[in-house]
């Protein structure tokens, strides 16, 4: 491989996003909608601080430790904020990524520049590697201007986010930019495999559906229920409830309530209990395999553990990212995979 | 300049290319004839380092075209049969593009693009390429073969569609071309226009070349085993009896006859019909044109 053709490709390619229409209008919805996102954040962020400092000004005049203790985790974050601009950022992003890949070999093709491109002195990977580092160049450039954004409508609001934020802001910026680049790197697979534009768009967003909508459902309790069977029947008659949350850093608990009239044998109690924990127990892996199949699950996941509410109970990054280190990996190894396939398929592309 | 060395490419186990081998001395424009499927652009494609060959190889002033692609592609330039460019981009800035891949500076770009464009007569014209016709385009493919100044210059069906004033501009650019010493391979079926510019030619059927050599040494090849002759006489003649005649077709009142021989036997005629007292109206030995010559060769090498 030269430098030289990767980076003539690559530079066309990162020039033909920032002047292509499609950018222009996707990039603009996705800097509004961040705007938005984060100009209703700012506002929520500033109220619920207000609401804090409030309650904690009771707690400190009334010298109830036990109040005060409890206000310690419930410090509000400036990355909440961030919160319901990532929501947004899933659904613009992946867009955004589609249509920023999907006819970058088919438009070649259509054209019919692709073989006079592969007749000029340049190996084939610096053509595909060349169309991808261009396209992850303007999609990096795209994130970091959200981003800077977002930190000056903060700004504008008198937030300012100290170290640990600004290194969660960080962390939102990449994993933003990993969901967009892995559809991105999707949308480029399928512009080598198909003949036509239209196809690889078509293809494209029947696996985005299949990845962000249908694999998700497994883990909806009813389908879930209908796929892997119902949660175990409690022993009585009594009224039971349990409450079951998974993420990286929560610990999954089942608790059953009997009420004092009930008369159950122990036994059965106690086997009902065994049987409710391995049954959420399998729930949990199922959620965590399909979260782990799903970018914009993983995305999620790691979205709403950067943007906890900060205090005493939040996790350091480190080890918070740690705990998140299958999610992580997860978000790298997809566009990593995709862009290997469409790698090994455009190196094999039958010129004729 | 150009040689094929028993080169093979196969597609689903039929051979599109079959034990090709080719030379082609530097300077020579050389024409590529054959029918569709004949093998011509596989040739090509292999030529230009875009399709490796199955088997054999193909070597551009020495140098081996699989093993060394990008020193290959350096001294050739290519235009394909279906010029694409970037719609989106102006003539200049297709040309622009493709000089960057030759590392040629700014200003060299610059100089280099303006006299191609004149060259081809683009010149001046402002638009972006989308909206070109199918001529200017291949103008344009023109223009970007010869790019970077290549030592082979490689195009495919290059008069595909040209008006009359781009074919005779393409003429003359080859001609040019050739007066430089730069070899030209031209694939084409447009037999006249390999006949007007080409100094030699190959003759592919079934992905083999079943002739090669000059033009001259082609129509006498042809011309080996028959001659048509053409008698047309006042009144009418006998059946003309020789073994040289191998076939013989006369009108109904025998005044005109078209006569296949295995040699020229004109002078033959000429005289049986002398003796017989029968004055000639006309006595004419058929030339075959390129296309005959071609049409046999391909009678040939597909039967």
């Amino acid at each position: 491989m030269t430098a030289t053709g990767l980076r003539i490709i690559a530079g066309k390619e990162f020039s033909d996003h920032l002047r292509s229409r499609r950018f222009h209008l996707l990039f603009a919805i996705l800097a509004v909608v961040a705007a938005v996102g984060m100009i209703t954040g700012a506002v929520q962020y500033s109220k619920d601080l207000s609401d804090y400092n409030a309650v904690q000004m009771i707690a400190e005049g009334d010298d109830d430790p036990t109040l005060a203790g409890n206000l310690a985790g419930m410090k509000p974050s400036v990355l909440s904020a961030y919160s319901q601009m990532g929501m947004l950022m899933a659904g613009i992003g992946v867009v955004l990524g589609i249509a920023m890949g999907f006819d970058l070999v088919t438009r070649e093709k259509e054209s019919k520049s692709l073989k006079s491109l592969l007749a000029y002195p340049v190996f084939r990977d610096e053509v595909i590697n060349g169309k991808a580092l261009g396209g992850v160049g303007a999609i990096a450039l795209a994130m970091g201007v959200v981003l800077i954004v977002s930190v000056a409508i903060m700004a504008l609001f008198g937030i300012v986010p100290n170290l640990d934020e600004l290194v969660r802001i960080l962390v939102f910026g990449v994993a933003s930019f990993l969901l967009v680049f892995t559809f991105f790197a999707l949308a480029l697979l399928m512009s080598t495999v198909s003949k036509d534009s239209g196809s690889a768009l078509l293809y494209s967003l029947i696996v985005m559906i299949v990845l962000s909508s249908f694999v998700p459902i497994f883990a909806y309790t009813p389908v879930y229920s209908a796929v892997f069977g119902d949660a175990p029947t409690p022993p009585g008659m009594s009224t039971y409830s349990y409450q079951q949350s998974s993420s990286a850093y929560m610990v999954t608990t089942t608790k059953v309530g009997v009420q004092a009239s009930d008369t159950i044998d122990p036994e059965a109690l106690a086997e009902y209990e065994r049987a409710s924990r391995e049954y959420m127990n399998q729930k949990r892996t199922i959620t965590d395999i399909v979260t782990l199949v799903s970018p914009t699950g993983n995305y999620q996941t790691i979205l709403g553990a950067v943007s906890q509410p900060a205090g005493d109970s939040t996790p350091w990054l480190g080890n918070l990212l740690g705990a998140l280190a299958c999610n992580v990996i997860a978000l790298l190894a997809m566009p990593a995979a995709f862009f290997a396939l469409a790698w090994v398929r455009f190196m094999r592309e039958d010129i004729r | 300049m150009i040689r094929c060395d028993r080169l093979t490419r196969v597609y689903n186990g039929i051979p599109a290319v079959d034990d090709l081998c080719l030379e082609i001395p530097a300077g020579e424009v050389f024409g590529l004839l054959g029918p569709n499927g004949a093998g011509k652009s596989t040739t090509i494609l292999m030529l230009v380092g875009l399709i490796q060959p199955t088997s054999g190889a193909c070597f551009i002033d020495g140098v081996e075209v699989a093993a060394h692609p990008i020193e290959v592609k350096k001294k050739i330039g290519y235009m394909p049969e279906d010029v694409g460019f970037y719609a989106d981009l102006t003539a200049e800035e297709n040309l622009d593009y493709a000089a960057r891949f030759y590392g040629l500076k700014e200003n060299e770009r610059r100089t280099r693009v303006g006299d191609l464009l004149a060259l081809v007569g683009l010149d001046g014209v402002g638009t972006k390429v989308g909206g070109y016709s199918k001529g200017m385009r291949q103008r344009l493919g023109l223009a970007r073969a010869l790019v970077n100044d290549p030592a082979v210059v490689i195009l495919d069906e290059p008069t595909a569609n040209l008006d009359p004033r781009g074919v005779l501009d393409y003429r003359r650019i080859v001609r040019e071309l050739a007066e430089r010493g730069t070899t030209v391979l031209v694939s084409s079926h447009i037999l006249p226009e390999v006949s007007k510019v080409c100094t030699s030619v190959g003759i592919l059927a079934r992905g083999k070349l079943i002739a090669s050599g000059d033009r001259e040494m082609l129509s006498r090849a042809a011309l080996q085993d028959r001659v048509t002759i053409d008698v047309e006489t006042m009144t009418p003649m006998p059946r003309l009896d020789s073994p040289e005649i191998l076939s013989a077709e006369y009108s109904q009142d025998a005044c005109s006859a078209r006569i296949v021989a295995k040699n020229d036997i004109s002078a033959l005629i000429a005289e049986t019909l002398y003796a017989e007292g029968i004055l000639p109206r006309r006595l004419a030995v058929e030339k075959p044109d390129m296309e005959d010559i071609l049409l046999s060769y391909y009678t040939e090498g597909t039967a």
